[in-house]
């Protein structure tokens, strides 16, 4: 699981079954110096939004669990961050 | 499994509910470990009351989930153990690859 920020949602008009409609959220991943510069395309599990800091779990395992066998995509945000206590980077 | 040093906690009240009782720490690997999306960290489920400061083993995927608390667990990571010591033999005295055991011979950096 990593910590990231939701910077965005990603709408399509055509997209595959497996997907369904499921509400998809751009997550760009907290480094030790800031934020990633890649962006990670997760299915929201819960009711996050922009702004939010999520952790997004990964696996299939883990998809199968939170949204749902048929959902193609591996990267599932399963908790909105209210406070976290970080050591600065050395 | 990864080594890493907890730098942090977590906290989140909106979670899956599976969630509810794990206790979230964040990771940073030592070295040798890429994870994915280059965040350079890990969030990870604690069951071995780790805290900041400790150097802990991570492991990830199916086993973390048995560690967890069970195999329908949404985690893909889980610290199995605080570290007391490490003996690390420096990079340059590896034994390179396919030498005879007990021949330690320096490796050559190619650039």
């Amino acid at each position: 699981m990593f910590l990231g920020r939701v910077v965005g949602r990603l709408w399509a008009a055509r997209q595959a079954d497996g997907l369904g409609g499921r509400k998809l959220l751009l997550v760009r991943p907290e480094t030790v110096r800031g934020e990633s510069e890649r962006l990670v395309v997760a299915v929201d599990g819960l009711s996050a939004g922009p702004g939010d800091r999520v952790i997004v779990a990964h696996g299939s395992r883990v998809r199968d669990l939170t949204v749902g066998e048929t959902v193609a995509d591996k990267d599932i945000v399963v908790a909105i961050v209210d406070g976290a206590a970080l050591e600065p980077a050395t | 499994m990864i080594l890493g040093r907890v730098v942090g906690q977590v906290w989140a009240a909106r979670r899956d509910p599976r969630l509810a009782r794990a206790k979230l720490l964040v990771v940073r690997p030592h070295g040798l470990y890429e994870p994915a999306f280059a965040a350079r960290h890990l969030v990870a489920t604690d069951d071995v009351d780790a805290g900041v400061g400790d150097d802990v083993v991570v492991c990830l995927g199916a086993p973390a989930r048995a560690s967890a608390g069970g195999n329908d667990m949404p985690v893909d990571a889980a610290i199995l153990g605080v570290v007391d010591r490490v003996d690390f033999v420096p990079p340059d005295q590896l034994a390179a690859p396919g030498a005879a055991p007990g021949i330690r011979r320096k490796l050559e950096v190619r650039r």
